[in-house]
């Protein structure tokens, strides 16, 4: 007996010490105005706010400094940094003329230096900054004239420039003095001059920001932001749930879950439509006799029925699309609604293409080929992408339709793709906040940008150069909705669903507004969030 | 006996060469590369560059270069001491391991002590009342727990213990505002912290190592050889502790050796879920970054500590037995 009895006796000594934990536990969330804490999933891969970015350290640099332009909620572009910018008649030369009084968080005047110096560091490919190298791959030159107004000179016209302008400014005299960027004193204390300063850093844990007491718009409402990383997302579920967290985007899974659970009851919820689509693309470079014809490919789409679909399977957690622009921009054509399910409709397409049950087997054919093609989809962990392709099949099949499915490792699929070796091929689809979307519809896009299917029409190729060219925002708006219909009529690739990205925050939180880039990277986004006054005044 | 060692040190050089040469091979045969990450988000801003800044680029990274011309640059390197810079935020990938490695080696080490501090009397006491009730439930609990998965006791203790009962906390290892607590608090705040991943880590090992224990005790101090020593009236004591364990330690060194690693590969899943800033969630996150330069780094550390393990034990046999001491080689 003795011999055990030691180590046990260990066990008691533990549950004091879990009580005292438990006893110590600090009413933590009494606090009138407290940080808001939010999740991350993996720690920023930079701190540098424009070197090596990612999704996170995007996020991090809107927070800490700004750019000239902003994105608002319905993807408008909204003056920060610059008060106001001129086009040259040419087109070519963009001025931008900076706002007086904008500090940086230690006290230093932003000027025009700093952004001709963020821009030169942004094309230094060493930097890697991604999204923001290829953007300004067109300008050819870039000058301060004065304190305060910022020349950039490029070597085509392109109205949608202002895209790159969202490019968060750095300092000269703090990131100028590392020899590298990315791993500079300047990218463990960045400093910038947004709305949130950086109070300290846990690396691979935790990210504290504080407010800035000296924005130039005046102070945040929200005394600080604590980044915390939670890798698992059912611990951040958690620690939502018990109330160590206030803000997360959920899968659908956690969603579905956070609507039976009684804890989850004090939670606000809502949905943001990602600027991203599920789409199928149709090979109509003539290598199979299916997708030449418009009228074939939009059968397709009215064999679906997608809203029982979203219902049925997806949890309401996506809606049809129309199209690649996105349904909650300034951008959208909204006389244009998602194909409906019409099997009737889709059989006549195809019948007036040829395409009959002659032999009776229940699959059409047309000169004694039957009308049966392979979907190529990346087998993913995601195990919605089976599922999406199996109900398609399905649908298909009722409308006499043949299709079966080929599972591609990623990087095969990639493969397949870019070099248009396939007949349809499903897979999800980014897009960016600009109405311009030359790499994925222009007929030249076929070999180096995102024209996987071959889609080839003279009039959208002429109004997307057009589009490029117009810097009217009424005129461009004309002809990006034209082009929105035209492409609808053609249906090159049929956007089926954009899928949504839930959200779940602590229901005093206040201002939070969905938007397709999210509730972060908008203008205002976090600066207008707010904890509601408790009801008790406690 | 030196020849012996450094017979053996010499295999596990090969060993470590032919370990890092896989784990290179196939980090590159996974799909994505550090530019794309194998996400559709990520490739299209590469894809819209130039080809020229594409292949600047690559070359950057060394992409550019074939597979074995990159696995000699690595192993240069290595031999200098220097194991490169992450390709996801390129810090030295030397500092990024050693700011986690304190806090995956004390996880690991407490949870390696607690397991022998249980699995010792655990093992000794059914050993010592072979087919008695305590042996018969420890066996029965102890197979069971054996075959429980890590992450799905991790949660279960979440919800249990941090959801349901509120006593421990959820995730990280300090507290909010634990920095400005007194030391003895800091201290019970890090305890706690670290009193459900502990468990995670120990659970299985505990199991294997006590009925180890219990089987190297019945043969050894309960077993037909120890009645003569009995029947010649030695105590049950010195049987246990001069026949039995000293007995036992010999395979239990051996097992020592392979814990370790197993703990480490442990702390994938657990630090993980608990959200520790450790080795484990280090290599997670690198191999989802294909950050190869990170997950050598990993790889080769985990590799030449299962190595030292098996060489420090083989060493402790050496001590421990006289017989292999005289042995030739």
């Amino acid at each position: 007996m003795r011999c055990s009895g030691r180590p046990l006796r260990l066990f008691p000594a533990w549950i004091l010490l879990v009580l005292a934990v438990a006893c110590s536990r600090a009413p933590e969330t009494a606090r009138a105005t407290r940080p808001l804490r939010a999740g991350l999933q993996s720690y920023p891969a930079s701190l540098s706010l424009i070197g090596n970015t990612d999704r996170n350290s995007e996020m991090i640099a809107a927070l800490i400094t700004e750019g000239l332009v902003a994105y608002d909620a319905r993807l408008g572009v909204q003056p920060r940094l610059a008060r106001s910018w001129d086009v040259s008649p040419d087109g070519l030369t963009w001025t931008f003329h900076l706002r007086d009084g904008v500090r940086w968080h230690d006290g230093a005047a932003v000027t025009a230096e700093d952004v001709v110096f963020t821009v030169e560091k942004v094309r230094d490919p060493t930097t890697q900054s991604r999204s923001y190298l290829s953007q300004f791959q067109d300008l050819v030159s870039i000058e301060a004239v004065d304190p305060l107004t910022v020349r950039a000179r490029y070597g085509t016209p392109y109205a949608d420039a202002l895209d790159s302008w969202t490019l968060p400014i750095i300092p000269r005299h703090r990131a100028g003095a590392d020899p590298d960027l990315l791993t500079g004193e300047f990218s463990r204390h960045p400093i910038g001059c947004g709305a949130f300063r950086l109070k300290s850093v846990d690396p691979g844990r935790e990210i504290v920001l504080e407010a800035n007491d000296g924005f130039w718009e005046g102070r945040p409402a929200l005394d600080g932001i604590v980044l915390r990383v939670l890798p698992e997302e059912r611990t951040a579920f958690e620690a939502l749930l018990l109330g160590d967290l206030d803000l997360m985007s959920v899968t659908a899974d956690l969603w579905r879950e956070a609507q039976v659970v009684p804890r989850a009851r004090r939670l606000a919820r809502f949905v943001t439509y990602p600027l991203s689509a599920w789409y199928i693309g149709w090979n109509q470079d003539g290598s199979n006799p299916f997708f030449l014809d418009p009228g074939v490919r939009r059968a397709m789409v009215l064999a679906l029925d997608r809203t029982r679909f979203v219902s049925r399977v997806l949890s309401d957690l996506a809606r049809p699309a129309v199209g690649t622009w996105h349904p909650d921009s300034i951008w959208f054509d909204s006389s244009l609604t998602p194909w409906p399910f019409d099997p009737a409709a889709a059989g006549t397409l195809l019948d007036e293409s040829g395409w009959r049950d002659s032999d009776g087997d229940g699959v059409r054919d047309r000169d004694g080929a039957p009308l049966s093609f392979q979907l190529m989809i990346a087998a993913s962990s995601q195990e919605m992408t089976g599922r999406i392709a199996a109900w398609v099949q399905e649908s298909l099949a009722k409308v006499g339709v043949r299709m079966t499915i080929e599972r591609l490792e990623w990087k095969a699929f990639q493969e397949r793709r870019s070099t248009h070796r396939f007949q349809a091929a499903m897979a999800s689809l980014h897009f960016t906040p600009i109405p311009d979307q030359f790499e994925l519809y222009h007929s030249t896009s076929r070999g180096r940008g995102l024209n996987y299917v071959g889609f080839r029409d003279e009039e959208v190729d002429r109004l997307l150069v057009e589009g490029r060219r117009t810097f009217d925002s009424r005129a461009r708006l004309e002809i990006y909705h034209r082009i929105q219909r035209r492409i609808h009529d053609l249906e090159p690739i049929s956007p089926l669903f954009h899928f949504a990205s839930p959200v779940l925050h602590d229901a005093r939180l206040e201002g939070l507004e969905p938007s397709p880039r999210g509730i972060w990277l908008i203008e205002p986004g976090p600066r207008r969030w707010r904890w509601a006054p408790p009801p008790g005044g406690d | 006996m030196i020849l012996g060692v450094c017979r053996r040190l010499a295999s596990g050089l090969v060993t470590l060469l032919l370990v890092s040469w896989l784990a290179f091979a196939l980090i590159h045969a996974a799909p994505g590369d550090p530019l794309t990450s194998g996400s559709s988000e990520d490739e299209r801003w590469f894809l819209t560059l130039t080809t020229e800044h594409q292949a600047e680029i690559r070359a950057l990274y060394h992409l550019d270069e074939p597979l074995h011309r990159r696995y000699a640059r690595w192993l240069q390197d290595v031999a200098r001491g220097d194991l490169g810079l992450s390709f996801h935020d390129r810090r030295p990938v030397r500092e990024k391991i050693g700011e986690r490695l304190g806090t995956t080696l004390g996880i690991n080490l407490v949870a390696l002590v607690l397991t022998g501090l249980l699995a010792l009397p655990a093992g000794g006491l059914a050993a010592w009342r072979s087919g008695g009730a305590w042996d018969r439930l420890s066996g029965a609990v102890v197979y069971a727990l054996y075959a429980i998965p890590a992450f799905w006791a991790a949660l279960l203790l979440q919800i249990v213990f941090s959801v349901k009962l509120q006593w421990l906390p959820l995730y990280g290892l300090i507290s909010d505002g634990g920095e400005r607590l007194g030391i003895l608090a800091r201290l019970v705040d890090r305890a706690a912290h670290l009193a459900l991943p502990v468990v995670c880590l120990s659970y299985g090992g505990l199991a294997y190592l006590s009925r180890f224990v219990r089987a190297s005790l019945l043969e050894n101090a309960f077993g037909e050889a120890s009645r003569s020593a009995r029947a010649r009236g030695v105590g049950v004591a010195r049987l246990l502790f001069r026949h039995g364990l000293r007995q036992a330690a010999l395979p239990m060194l051996t097992l020592a050796g392979f814990v370790f690693p197993a703990l480490m590969s442990g702390s994938v899943i657990v630090e993980t879920i608990f959200s520790i800033p450790g080795l484990g969630s280090l290599f997670t996150e690198a191999v989802l970054q294909r950050d190869v330069p990170v997950v050598m780094g990993l790889t080769l550390i985990t590799s030449v500590m299962t190595l030292v393990g098996v060489v420090a034990a083989d060493l402790g046999y050496l001590l421990a037995d006289p017989r292999v001491r005289r042995a030739p080689g």
